[in-house]
Order: C-alpha cells, then sequence, then structure tokens
C-alpha cells in the first residue's frame, strides 16, 4: 500500500474576506475595553479598578449596553432551544448524564424522554429500573436543551420524533463556533445522506432514513448494512467537514454542500490533503460569495 | 538588535552526552576604536593613533596577540610601552582555562586605562564567530577563530579614515604554522620575539620575553637529565590507589639538595616526606604542589645537617653534583630515618617572579647567565639578556618560563631592574617582594572611593551618630604617628561614677564593603611598617587625615563608652557611631609630663589622670586573672634626617602612658568581642591565642633551672606568678631575659571566625575572648569588626559575605598570612638596618647574653641594641676547637671553658659583606677568652661624626 | 612544530584542572553570558497556540533550548473523586512531566517523581490565582504540560506554554500568567537562565507575574541570596517578566487574527 507522506508546513486559513487582518476588535486577557462605567458587563469580561477588561482572546459583541467577549474557541455555552447530539457517559436514578462538549455533564431526565407506549404515559419505578435499555453508557443521541441549571449545566429533552438515539453514522466533533444558527438543524442533504449540525459542534453523518414517517424518536437502531455508495457519502462529507473546519468556514447546509459539490472530482481520501483542502474551500468560499451577491 | 542563531556543541564527558548551547551571534559589539564611525560605541579603548614605533611596522596599528603569546609574555605586556593592543574573547577564555594567575594579570591589564586594552568579544559576533569544522582540533579552531577575527579587524580599520592612513592590525603569534596560515590570508602577523625586538626605543624589553620552546633546545645539551614527569590522569590515579602522596614542595633553606613534602593528611594528621637529591627533587620549585611516590623502606634517609649551597658558578650541566650527593647519602646513613621519597610530578606550579642577583657568565658577550634569588630556597634560574654588564650589582626580578628534563637550571626571563644592591629603597622593594606585601600605589580604581575634598560632615551623616564633640577627648600615640586611630576621654558623671570612652577612627565610614577600595584593603590586611617607611592599607587621605583621629578637627568615630565606678568596675557598656574633636594629640612622653606635673590641672590633663588612675587598677585585675607580661626588646633606630641613614639605635622604652593607653584598648577590645559574638554567633572575626603545647616550655625550664629558679608552666597564672618572683641576685637583666624566653615559647595569635572553631581563648591576655577593634586604619580586621559592630548596633546594613562564615574564614587566613608576612618584613628591615648602622659604625664592643646553646655555637644577646647573633665555634676555614654539647644543662664545653645559658660574654659586632645578597651581623668572642676561639679586642674607630638627634 | 604538540597536551592538562578550579564565568567583563546574551536580554521565543485538535486548547513554546508543550482539557465534569468538587469554583488540575529524552543523561521516571510533583504543585498555585475559576462551579480544568527538551527555567516556560494553551482554550483569566528565572551573579541579576547558569552555583528564582496590575502569583526560591539583594532580583524578574508578556501578547495576537472567524454575517 502507497503510503503519502511529507514535511510538515504552516497552513494559513484561506480566506476571500482580506478585512480579517488588523481588526480592533480583537482583544486578548488583560486588555481594557472601556473605562466607562455605562456599560454592563458580559461573558469573557471582567471589571478591575472600574474598567472593563477582557479575561480571554477574542472578538468584543457589543449588544447595546452589553459588552462580551467571544473566545474563538470553547466549550459549548447551551441555550433553550439549541439542538445538541450528545453522548451518554452515566446513567443515574431517574436521569442520564449526557457528554455535550460543555463544561458540565448535561442531564437528560428520564421524564423528558418519549418513552414506548405514548407521550403522556406515567413513569414508573419500572421504567427506572430499565434505564439502561432504553439508553446506555455510549449511546449517541440527539437532542434539545430545555433550560439551563444556575451553575451551567444543560438539561436536555428529546420529546420530539426528531430527537432521540442515534444509529448507524459517523460523528464529527468541532468547534461549536463553527456552527452556524439556523432555523433547523437536521437536514437531508441532496448528496444522499442526512446531517445532523448540533449547536455544541458534534455533527452526526447518517444514510438518510427510507421513510420518514416511520416511528422514531424511539430506541430501536436498525443494523441493516449500509450501502457502499451511501457509505462513501458519508465519508467524503465528513472529510469536507475537516476541510472547512481547518479553514474556519461557518458550517451551514448551503456550505456543506457547497463544498460537497467541489469536492467531487478528487477522491474521497484525497481531501485531507492540504492543497486539496485549500482547492476545495476556495471554490465553496467562492460559490457561497456568488450566491450571497 | 540581536541576531541569534543557535548552534550545537557536543560535548563527552563520561558516557555519551549530547551538550546543547545555544550561542546567541549578535550585531552589536564595536571594534572599540576611535577612529571608527560605524561602530555605535559609547566609549572607546584603541586610540586615533597609536604609537608604537616599530622597524616592521612603520605605520599605525594595533596589536592582537594569540594565547599563547599572553601565556608566555605577560610581562611583555604589561610593560607601559605596549599599549593598544585587542585581547580577543577567544584568547582570553583560553587563558582563563589555562593559567588563573596569568588571566588574573591580564585583566589587570585591561582595566588599566592608560595602556588602551580592548576585549574584542569575537566569538560572539555575528561576522567573527566560527564553527568548529570536522576533524579540526580545539585549538586549531581557536586560532582559526583569532584569524579571521584579526582578518575582520583589518577589513573594518580600512573603512574608517585616518590621517596618516588607515590603522592596521598586527597579529603576534609564535606558531609557525598558525603564522603562515595568516600570512596566506592576507595578514601582517609577526612572532612575538621579532615584533618586540623591532620596537624602536624599548631595547630592554627584549630581556623580558620569555624564552620560547624553539630557543630552549639550542642551548641545552641533549642529556637527559631528569625523570619525566607523570601526566596528570597516572598522578590522580595514583592519588587515588594510595602509590603516590599529594603535598606542598619546601625546599631546604640549608641544602639544595634536600626538600621535604608537607601531605596534608585527613584531620590534623599531615606527614612530611624527605626527598633528596637532584633526580629525586625532580625539578620541583619551593611552593609547588607535587605529587610524590615514598621510596622502600631501606632507602630511607635522615636529613642532613649539611649545609650545601650550589655554588657552581656557570657550570651549566656538569657532572660533578654526583659527589656532592655521595657525600650527602654517606652522612645520612647512620643517624634515625625518615620516610623518603622521589616527586614523580607536578599537580600545580607555585611560580611567582622571584628577587635576586645575577651571575655574570664568564664567557664574556655571552647573553646567557644565571640568576641567584634571593630566597635560598629557589633554585638558580638561567636568563638570557644583553644588559648582564648593566645588572651586576643590581636587585633584580625573574620568572621562570619552565623547566625542561634536559635542563640543570629552570629557564627564565628577566622582568625588570630593583635598583642596585646595598640601596636602601631597593632592599626595601626586595624584601617587600619576598614577603608579598602588596606595596604598589594604589590604583585609580581604588583612589575614585575616596570622598572627595574638601570633606565635611554632611547632616546624613549623622543620621545614627551620636554628637560627641564638646567632650574632651585627646589622643596618645608614639612621637611622629600621622595615623592616629584612637583618642580618648573620661568624665564624672553626676552619680560619682567615672565615664570613660575609646574613640575609634570610623574607617568602614569610608571603606564601603565590596568596592574595589575595600578589596585592596581585604587583601593588604594591614599596614606594614618598616624603618622608615610605612605601606599604608588604605590610600593616605584616609590613613593621615580623614580617618586620622587629629586634635581640633571634626572627626567620624565609633565609640565604646563604658560607666566605671573607682573600682574600675564596669556598670554599663554601650557602642555608638560619633563625631569627635579631638583636643589634644599626645606623644606618650608628653601625656607622661602633663600626668606627673602636678601644677597642670586643665580637663586633657585632669582627664589623663583619671584614665591613668583607673588602668593601673585594670591592669592590676587583668594581671590577677593570670595575663602575661612578656618582653621582646623593640628597637627604634635615629634615622639621619637628610641621608635617611640609621645613625644610633635605641630599645623602645616603655612608659606608664602606654600601658594606659593599651589597657583602655584591651578592654574596648574585649566588650566589641562579647557583643559581636552574642549578635553573630556564627560569623564574628575573632582572635585568639592558642595556649602552647607543655613542650614548648622545655627550653624555658631549663634555662630557668640552671639559675635555680623555678618556673611554673601548669597555667597561664601560674607562668605569670613564677615569672615576676624569678630574680637572681646580682644580676638584674635575668627576670627581662627569662620573659624573651617565654616570649619564644608562645603560640602566634590568629584571627578565625567564631563559627568555624570552639576554642576562643585568648592566653596572653588571659581573656575567654578577644577581637581586635582599635586599629581599623592599620588592619582589616578592625574594618571588618567595626561592621559587625555596627550592624549589631543597627547603624548600618550587613551584606552577603559578612555573614557568609566561609568566606570570613578565608579572610582571616589570609589576614593571619598577611601578618605573619608583614612581621617578618619588619623584622628583615628591622636586620637591614641594623647591618646599615654597623656599617657605618665599624666594629663594635659589646656586653651581651648568652640566649640558647647550641651544638656549634652560641646565640647571644646584645640588651643595647636588641640584637641577636650567633658565635660559631666551628668555622670553614679554621680548626675545629674541641666541642662538648650537653642537651640537659643545655651548656657547651668549648675547650676549657664551658657556656650556660645567660652567662655574660663580651663580643665584638662587624659586618661581613662578603656575600652582597646575603649580608650579615658577625659576632666574636672576646670574653671569656678561650685560646683559640676567642678573639682580642679589636680596636673602635672613632665616629666620624657626632650623631645628631632624631627629632 | 614542536610548539603545537606540547600546547596541546599542557593545554588539555591545564584546562581540566582549571574547569575544576574555576567554574564557569557567567559574565564576561564585557557585560555578555555565556550564550552570548547580556545581562536583561531573554533568549528566543517561539511559539504556536492550537496545536492539537482534540484538546480544548494546546500550545507549544520554545524559549531558547527549553521546548516545553502545554495541554488543557476543560472545563469539564469533574471526574474521578467527586469529593474534589468544589461549588464555588472549578478545580484546576496539573501534571507536570519531563520526557525521557529531554535531558542529556536519559530520565528513568517521566513523572510521578519528586520534583515533578513539587512542580505540577506549583503550576496548580500559579494558575489557581490568574484562572477565573469562580465562573466555573462544579467543574474541573486539566492542564498537561510535558518538557520536551530541558535546557534551564522549566518552571518560566511551563507556566508561558501553560498561559498560552489556557488563552488557547478560551477560558477566561485575569491576565496572561508570565514567568521568568533569574539568577544573581556579580552583583548583576541575569533575566531567563539557560542550564548551564541554574548549574553555575548561582543563586535563582522563579517568579510568575500578571504584568498588567503586577501582582505576583508565584514567587520560588530555594537558595541562599542575602536579604538586601532580593529586592533587585525581583525588580529584575518582573522587568523580565514583562518582557515575556510582551513576547507572549504577540503571539496571541498573531494567532487570534489567523485563526478568527470571519465575520461574515
Amino acid at each position: 500500500m502507497a503510503a503519502d507522506m511529507r514535511l510538515p508546513t504552516i497552513q494559513k486559513p484561506v480566506s476571500l474576506t482580506f478585512s480579517a487582518f488588523d481588526r480592533k476588535d480583537l482583544v486578548v486577557p488583560g486588555d481594557v475595553i472601556t473605562s466607562d462605567t455605562g456599560f454592563m458587563r458580559g461573558h469573557g469580561t471582567y471589571v478591575d479598578e472600574e474598567k472593563l477588561t477582557a479575561s480571554v482572546a477574542g472578538e468584543v459583541q457589543r449588544v447595546d449596553k452589553l459588552i462580551c467577549v467571544k473566545p474563538l474557541k470553547t466549550r459549548f455555552n447551551g441555550e433553550v432551544g439549541d439542538v445538541v447530539v450528545g453522548r451518554i457517559t452515566e446513567v443515574q436514578q431517574k436521569r442520564w448524564k449526557v457528554e455535550t462538549n460543555s463544561r458540565l455533564d448535561s442531564v437528560l431526565l428520564l421524564s423528558s424522554v418519549n418513552l414506548p407506549g405514548g407521550e403522556l404515559r406515567r413513569r414508573s419505578a419500572e421504567d427506572e429500573l430499565t434505564m439502561r435499555e432504553y439508553l446506555q453508557e455510549g449511546d449517541l443521541i440527539s437532542a434539545e436543551v430545555q433550560s439551563v441549571f444556575s451553575d451551567g449545566a444543560l438539561s436536555l429533552h428529546t420529546r420530539s420524533l426528531k430527537y432521540g438515539k442515534l444509529g448507524q453514522g459517523v460523528l464529527v466533533q468541532l468547534s461549536p463556533s463553527l456552527i452556524k444558527r439556523q432555523k433547523t438543524h437536521f437536514h437531508n442533504l441532496p448528496c444522499g445522506a442526512s446531517m445532523i449540525l448540533g449547536n455544541n459542534g458534534f455533527v452526526w453523518l447518517y444514510p438518510t432514513p427510507e421513510q420518514l414517517e416511520e416511528e422514531a424518536g424511539g430506541f430501536y437502531t436498525s443494523l441493516e448494512p449500509v450501502s457502499v455508495s451511501d457509505r462513501e457519502v458519508i465519508s467524503r462529507l465528513r472529510n469536507c467537514l475537516l476541510a472547512l473546519a481547518a479553514h474556519k468556514v461557518l458550517l451551514f447546509d448551503t456550505s456543506v454542500l457547497y463544498c460537497y459539490e467541489s469536492s467531487v472530482h478528487h477522491q474521497v481520501k484525497d481531501i485531507l490533503k492540504p492543497e486539496v483542502m485549500e482547492e476545495i474551500v476556495m471554490l465553496t468560499q467562492q460559490k457561497l460569495l456568488d450566491q450571497e451577491g | 538588535m540581536l541576531k541569534s542563531k543557535t548552534f550545537v556543541k557536543k560535548t563527552r564527558s563520561g558516557g555519551v552526552m549530547k551538550i546543547v548551547r545555544e550561542h546567541y551571534l549578535r550585531d552589536d559589539i564595536w571594534c572599540g576604536s576611535e577612529v571608527c564611525t560605524e561602530c555605535k560605541q559609547e566609549s572607546t579603548a584603541l586610540q586615533r593613533d597609536p604609537c608604537l614605533e616599530s622597524n616592521l611596522c612603520s605605520y599605525p596599528h594595533y596589536v592582537i596577540p594569540d594565547t599563547n603569546v599572553v601565556l608566555h609574555q605577560i610581562d611583555v605586556l604589561e610593560d607601559q610601552v605596549i599599549r593598544n593592543v585587542i585581547i580577543l574573547q577567544t584568547v582570553l577564555a583560553e587563558v582563563r582555562h589555562r593559567s588563573a594567575p596569568i588571566y588574573k594579570r591580564l585583566k589587570d591589564i585591561v582595566h588599566e586605562k592608560e595602556k588602551n586594552f580592548y576585549t574584542f568579544t569575537n566569538e560572539h559576533h555575528r561576522e567573527t564567530f566560527i564553527e568548529r569544522e570536522p576533524g579540526e582540533s580545539a585549538n586549531d579552531r581557536n586560532d582559526r577563530a583569532i584569524r579571521v577575527a584579526a582578518k575582520w579587524y583589518s577589513e573594518h580599520l580600512k573603512k574608517s579614515e585616518s590621517d596618516t592612513g588607515p590603522l592596521k592590525v598586527v597579529l603576534l603569534t609564535n606558531d609557525q604554522g598558525n603564522k603562515q596560515k595568516a600570512e596566506e590570508s592576507g595578514l601582517l602577523v609577526y612572532k612575538c620575539e621579532e615584533y618586540i625586538k623591532s620596537l624602536i626605543g624599548n631595547p630592554e624589553l627584549v630581556d623580558r620575553l620569555a624564552l620560547s620552546n624553539d630557543d630552549k633546545n639550542d642551548i641545552t645539551s641533549s642529556k637527559v637529565l631528569f625523570p619525566e614527569h607523570l601526566p596528570l590522569s597516572r598522578i590522580q590515579a595514583g592519588l587515588k590507589n594510595g602509590t603516590f602522596l599529594q603535598g606542598t614542595f619546601r625546599a631546604s633553606r640549608d641544602n639544595y639538595l634536600e626538600a621535604t613534602v608537607f601531605v596534608q593528611g585527613e584531620g590534623e594528621e599531615s606527614t612530611e616526606v624527605l626527598i633528596q637529591g637532584l633526580q629525586n627533587l625532580n625539578r620541583s620549585v619551593y611552593q609547588d604542589v607535587v605529587a610524590v611516590q615514598l621510596l622502600p623502606r631501606d632507602q630511607w634517609v635522615a636529613p642532613s645537617s649539611v649545609v650545601l649551597q650550589d655554588e657552581g658558578a656557570a657550570k651549566d650541566d656538569n657532572e660533578e653534583e654526583g659527589e656532592e650527593e655521595k657525600e650527602l647519602r654517606v652522612s645520612a646513613a647512620e643517624a634515625a630515618r625518615k620516610p623518603t621519597g622521589r616527586v614523580v610530578g607536578i599537580i600545580k606550579r607555585n611560580w611567582r617572579p622571584f628577587c635576586g642577583m645575577l651571575n655574570a657568565s664568564i664567557i664574556k658577550g655571552s647573553t646567557r647567565h644565571l640568576f641567584t634569588p634571593a630566597d635560598r630556597r629557589i633554585p638558580r634560574i638561567r636568563i638570557e639578556t644583553r644588559q648582564a654588564d648593566a645588572l651586576a650589582g643590581q636587585r633584580i626580578m625573574v620568572a621562570i618560563d619552565g623547566w625542561p628534563k634536559h635542563s640543570r637550571y629552570p629557564n627564565g626571563h628577566f622582568v625588570r631592574s630593583l635598583g642596585s644592591a646595598g640601596d636602601k629603597e631597593t632592599e626595601q622593594q626586595v624584601l617587600l617582594l619576598e614577603h608579598d606585601v602588596p606595596h604598589q600605589a594604589f590604583s585609580q580604581a581604588v583612589l575614585s572611593f575616596l570622598p572627595t575634598m574638601p570633606w565635611e560632615i554632611t547632616p546624613e551623616v549623622m543620621v545614627n551618630r551620636e554628637d560627641l564633640r564638646s567632650l574632651t577627648v585627646c589622643s596618645v600615640d608614639p612621637p611622629g604617628c600621622t595615623d592616629i586611630d584612637d583618642a580618648l576621654h573620661c568624665r564624672e558623671l553626676d552619680n560619682g561614677n567615672l565615664e570613660v570612652g575609646v574613640h575609634i577612627a570610623d574607617v568602614s565610614h569610608f571603606i564601603r564593603p565590596g568596592n574595589a577600595m575595600d578589596k585592596e584593603a581585604a587583601n593588604r590586611g594591614t599596614t606594614v611598617y618598616l624603618c622608615g617607611k610605612r605601606i599604608d592599607m588604605v590610600p593616605e587621605l584616609l590613613s593621615s587625615n580623614l580617618c586620622s583621629l587629629r586634635s581640633n578637627v571634626e572627626r567620624l568615630a565609633f565609640s565604646c563608652i563604658w560607666e566605671i565606678n573607682h573600682e574600675a568596675e564596669i556598670l554599663k557598656t554601650r557602642f555608638t557611631k560619633s563625631v569627635i574633636k579631638s583636643k589634644a594629640s599626645l606623644t606618650y612622653a608628653e601625656a607622661q609630663m602633663r600626668i606627673d606635673d602636678t601644677t597642670q590641672t586643665d580637663d586633657v590633663t585632669k582627664n589623663l589622670r583619671g584614665l591613668n588612675k583607673l588602668a593601673k587598677i585594670l591592669k592590676k585585675h587583668r594581671i590577677l586573672k593570670g595575663a602575661l607580661t612578656l618582653s621582646s626588646i623593640e628597637v627604634r633606630f635615629h634615622i639621619d634626617s637628610e641621608t635617611h641613614d640609621p645613625i644610633d639605635l635605641q630599645t623602645k622604652e616603655l612608659m606608664e602612658t602606654n600601658s594606659m593607653v593599651e589597657e583602655f584598648m584591651l578592654l574596648a577590645n574585649i566588650s566589641v568581642a562579647q557583643k559581636i559574638f552574642d549578635e553573630f554567633p556564627d560569623c564574628a572575626l575573632l582572635r585568639k591565642h592558642p595556649a602552647p603545647p607543655p613542650s614548648n616550655y622545655d627550653i624555658l625550664l631549663k634555662a630557668a633551672k640552671s639559675k635555680a629558679v623555678e618556673i611554673h608552666t601548669d597555667s597561664a597564672k601560674a607562668l605569670a606568678d613564677s615569672l615576676d618572683v624569678a630574680r637572681v641576685d646580682g644580676f638584674p637583666y635575668f627576670n627581662t631575659l627569662l620573659r624573651i624566653l617565654a616570649t619564644r615559647c608562645m603560640m602566634q595569635a590568629v584571627y578565625f571566625c567564631s563559627g568555624m572553631d570552639s576554642d576562643f581563648h585568648h592566653y596572653g591576655l588571659a581573656s575567654p575572648i578577644y577581637t581586635h577593634f582599635t586599629s581599623p586604619i592599620r588592619r582589616y580586621a578592625d574594618i571588618i569588626v567595626h561592621r559587625l559592630l555596627a550592624v549589631a548596633i543597627a547603624a548600618d546594613k550587613t551584606y552577603p559575605d559578612l555573614m557568609d562564615k566561609q568566606k570570613q574564614s578565608a579572610l582571616s587566613n589570609n589576614l593571619n598570612y598577611r601578618h605573619k608576612m608583614s612581621q617578618y618584613a619588619q623584622r628583615a628591615s628591622v636586620a637591614f638596618h641594623t647591618q646599615l648602622f654597623f656599617k657605618s659604625r665599624g666594629i663594635l664592643n659589646e656586653e651581651g647574653f648568652v640566649l640558647f646553646v647550641r651544638k656549634n655555637a652560641i646565640i647571644v644577646l646584645i640588651p643595647k641594641f636588641g640584637l641577636e647573633g650567633t658565635v660559631f665555634f666551628d668555622s670553614k676555614n679554621k680548626v675545629v676547637p674541641k666541642v662538648v654539647f650537653d642537651e640537659e644543662g643545655p651548656s657547651l664545653t668549648v675547650e676549657q671553658h664551658t657556656f650556660h645559658i645567660f652567662d655574660r660574654v663580651m663580643v665584638t659586632i662587624s659586618l661581613d659583606a662578603s656575600n652582597i645578597q646575603h649580608q650579615k651581623i658577625r659576632m666574636s668572642l672576646i670574653e671569656p677568652v678561650v685560646p683559640g676561639v676567642s678573639v682580642s679586642a679589636p680596636e673602635i674607630e672613632p665616629l666620624a661624626k657626632k650623631p645628631r638627634l632624631d627629632r | 612544530m614542536g610548539n603545537v604538540v606540547q600546547r596541546q597536551t599542557r593545554g588539555a592538562l591545564r584546562f581540566q584542572l582549571f574547569r575544576k578550579m574555576a567554574g564557569l564565568e557567567l559574565l564576561s567583563d564585557q557585560g555578555y553570558r555565556l550564550d552570548g546574551r547580556k545581562a536583561t536580554e531573554l533568549r528566543k521565543f517561539q511559539a504556536r497556540m492550537g496545536v492539537f485538535a482534540q484538546a480544548d486548547g494546546s500550545a507549544y513554546l520554545e524559549q531558547g533550548n527549553t521546548k516545553a508543550l502545554a495541554v488543557v482539557y476543560g472545563p469539564h465534569e469533574v471526574r474521578g473523586a467527586r469529593s474534589r468538587i468544589r461549588h464555588d469554583r472549578a478545580v484546576i488540575n496539573c501534571q507536570y512531566s519531563m520526557a525521557t529524552f529531554s535531558t542529556a543523561e536519559r530520565k528513568r521516571r517521566p513523572h510521578g517523581d519528586r520534583k515533578s510533583t513539587e512542580m505540577s504543585l506549583h503550576l496548580k498555585q500559579t494558575f489557581e490565582a490568574a484562572v477565573m475559576t469562580q465562573l466555573y462551579p462544579r467543574s474541573q480544568i486539566d492542564i498537561y504540560v510535558k518538557i520536551l527538551q530541558s535546557d534551564g527555567g522549566n518552571y518560566s516556560v511551563c507556566v508561558n506554554a501553560a498561559t498560552l494553551a489556557v488563552i488557547d482554550a478560551g477560558i477566561p483569566m485575569r491576565d496572561y500568567v508570565c514567568a521568568c528565572t533569574v539568577g544573581f551573579v556579580d552583583e548583576t541579576p541575569l533575566a531567563d537562565l539557560c542550564y548551564a547558569e541554574e548549574g553555575g552555583g548561582v543563586s535563582s528564582l522563579a517568579l510568575a507575574l500578571l504584568p498588567r496590575g503586577g501582582q505576583i502569583a508565584l514567587l520560588q526560591m530555594d537558595a541562599r541570596l542575602h536579604q538586601d539583594h532580593l529586592e533587585a532580583l525581583i525588580e529584575a524578574a518582573m522587568t523580565a517578566c514583562k518582557g515575556v508578556s510582551k513576547v507572549l501578547d504577540q503571539v496571541v495576537r498573531q494567532h487570534l487574527q489567523e485563526a478568527s472567524v470571519p465575520s461574515a454575517e
């Protein structure tokens, strides 16, 4: 088997918008943002001797009187309504602990899941005992943020048919800041696969289910073999996602799709080669700009 | 401003180890030349037009010596003529690794402004750094680095303008290969000898050139005279497995073929190994650290009592030695044997420049001569000089360059001339040099720390300082004293008690720790008093002016003030920094007169009377406690004010006032010692005087017994008491003689650091603790004690070295050494002046006493001059009389007459000038008359001129 | 050529002798140190942030020949003993280790020895002073630092590398933490000691500083030094730390420019 070896090189992210350089709104920890006391202190800032000071490195965001600094890279700061993809880490009494790239593990209460046998079923003691049969450690789920606890932990729910246990597919872990907020995070891509863009940076790629009407949200996972063509599409998508992430392109259905389209001339495994990556991302950005303009 | 490059250096030590070090290359290292306009340097060392006139290089130029030139020709570089020299970092580093003393000398030269030496940090310069190439040795790499730097300089200086054409650089090297390569790359390069010889107007510099190896080959025969020295690795292996011993080589003063090696054993144990014969001595020089191998037991010998001097005039490597050696063996074979060994290698040479005289070669016009050092323990040295005629009869200094195995004598070179032998100035120089007394004028660096004149007391100075200007303070010192470091006061307090203050010059106020002046003073350790000359420890401005507590000027002082009752019991002690204004500076005699003259009733006199009264009581207390009053005769010369020749000799007279001042100084010293020890138990600098071992007293006991007097030596008190009662009727001088003998039994008092020792007792003063506080102008120990005390009373800050007992201990070792040397120098100076005196007086007949009896001689003390001399009964060219020595007596029977200790004799004194380097006083017996031994009293020549009295 | 031969043998002998006796001259009269720096000059810095994708934050830092890799995970759920959970703040967990190949002589234990444990503790104390842990109750922040090559100032380099990694992880800090090791030679403080200098019998001091406010996060010294010199030494250390902070600042800003997502919206 031929292996492709190369020397390490420094890669610069390709960007069509050159305005990124010398931006004034970038601060580093300890930078004083303003000494005007009229502003409110938001995330990523603190007040030191009446001066509003940044505590993280990132860009300053101002909403009316509120000043925040958004770090480049951070753990997921969930908000109510966010779609997340997560992994069960622990089964406790009446709740599951879910790792969602948040700074504390999220909680999925037994009462926040749809159990087989109707939405309004009472949770019995028996259910508590069989919790592990529904979801066990290591299982992946998609869910929505129901509420945020005072210590910042998230409470999740899967009370919709679109959420629930995930079956066969590929998980890609990316930075949460790359996920663009949209109306929907569930996409059936025309290329033949589906994608859940979790707000927490976890992206789930899976073959498009055949019957959408089938009772989903359950705890059943299909173990049917997936066809080679589907697997190739999913792999290509995964690599496209990585390419986009490497060049800090925001992820949403269109950007992923354009990227997928741009990559079809290359073999799946070649996409991760830096020069190919660069070319594909360039094309994608071009297309995005065209579409905007 | 900083361009950095990292590179990798590999060194191996032990196993395989890769050491990576960074090496930054800079482009902000300047050339140091005044001419240069490119370099942005702040100060320049190299002059615009370097004035070294040379036949070889008629253009203005700077000189770059390579490492070997610096190592071997440091004497030349030190000459004032050699200026504008560039010392490369490569050279400096190599010198540092190879010879610490030369490195220090080189650094001293570089620091001297007038020498215009510049150190160029070539190893860190971007353009002159080179990497070692594969297969290149470290030495070759360094040579190349030197060439590259020289090249850089010549290119660099080309660019700058100069009135006399571009400046050039001249590389000096003695290495043929290096020279050739340098020539190939277009550098101006000369051998050091060539260059020095070409210098116009300085022919004597040539003599200071050290012999290089090439020259040595042709002087000496190729015959190998000495066994090869073992390499260091073998020596170390041998030391480890015990076959060799390491020790300090001590040549014998009397026998050039004999020496001992002092081997410091573990703990207190140390042994001496005897070495005999040239082969076994194997080119060791006095004070070298050597490795010795013990000979098998059957080859052990005893030290010979024969006096042998290496007298073969210029018999370079001849073979007569064999006989002398044989003679040595035979005489030694019978007596008790000692461990004997041979030197197998030299671990460290301890060569210094030696003083001595030239033995001109018999061959006319020869340039090679032998040099005889003044110190008999140093072998003669072969030097090369063209000025032999000029140097004959002069005292000169010579440095050893090396001692090849096929040469009978070490090779050396002429360093400088000190002046003609016998001349007072010259002899003084010699004795200073030989006793290692630092006596050069103070350097600019040192003087820069002097306070600016006019000096006055500012308010900042007054912080933590008491104003005692109103007190009636006076000082009492010997006549002619300009460095007055103590003053006293005494007054009655309202409660009837007395307040006594001892005020000591506050030298530590002027000498701040760690600066150049402090370091210099610490190194000198003590002021050295020679006859008619004083070698100051601190610059004169301080010693004779600002620190000297002269009358009617305001001076800073460190005061120790007691409250004392009339029974001389101390009620209170306190210490303070102060300002005083002395009311009178008196001599001992003046003070004594005032005390005795009942008509005087001024404050100063009252003061003195009070002090005197207390002192007497204090002394009584002290003696009751067992303090010893010992005796040694100190001599004073009356010096002719014009010729500075001694015209009369007088033993010093002690007055009551001497003892008065002394008493309070002792008291102050003891009080301070206690205080600093309480405050700093680990690092107080104290002085102790160990009790002598009982065997030391043997001679004293025997001597006393011969006069039926009993001396007890169980304790200091017993000794003091029995000395007090020792009297012999009709022999008033007996007691003094006995005390002189007792003094000889004592140990040396030493400084030490309290953290390093547990025995603090001062035997002579019978004090449990003692230090030196009262003479900071002339003793460095006192300065340290002042600093400690100042910290203890929170008047000054401390500094790290003061609290470091290791450093404190090292310092006290130096002080002890300097103190000892200064005493030797002082004695040597007295001896020299005594000789001068007798030279001018001709032959004298005097009365003396037998002080010691030896196997073949008696040692006679002349009380009038405090002079000691030996009367030999067996001289070389006379028939030896029958001599019987009785060790028990001890007595010596010559023919019929028996000499005992303390016998009164008459001797005639004359100067023996047969050996110009070692002139000595010769004494011959007149009375009692012993046939064949004594001489008839010669006529005393009348004095040409009546001696004037000393003013 | 006799000259050359003799010089080699004698030179070698003397060299062995005097190296032991004289030691190294750490500061020459011309004011240059062993490696050619002046007393206050720092070593060459090279740094990269975000070297690992998996970790929340990571950084690689070279200070001269001392090379360190720092990785930050968190804040995340406390793993292991639940007793470590603090309800008012995050716990910081540090681990310092040295690669077996980092020193001239190969190390047997890369971590867990007394020195490493102590160093870990020091790092923990340093970062507890700087990271705003109160924002993340009940969670944990892991800081792992590894020395890849050791050439003096290990503690300082670790702190600096970890600072970069923490910033990379987007964890709020009051300020940068900058550390520097300084030593005292010939009455002169030397900044940023290299291994040869640290070993040369110098009293050295490591100081971690929050440069903007001038607060000291950690000061560590286990050599003897006279009290009078301490102030001067700390002063020099602070100056050096401020120098370090300038360099780190540049690195972070550069990284920000390169890595920031173009605000397309």
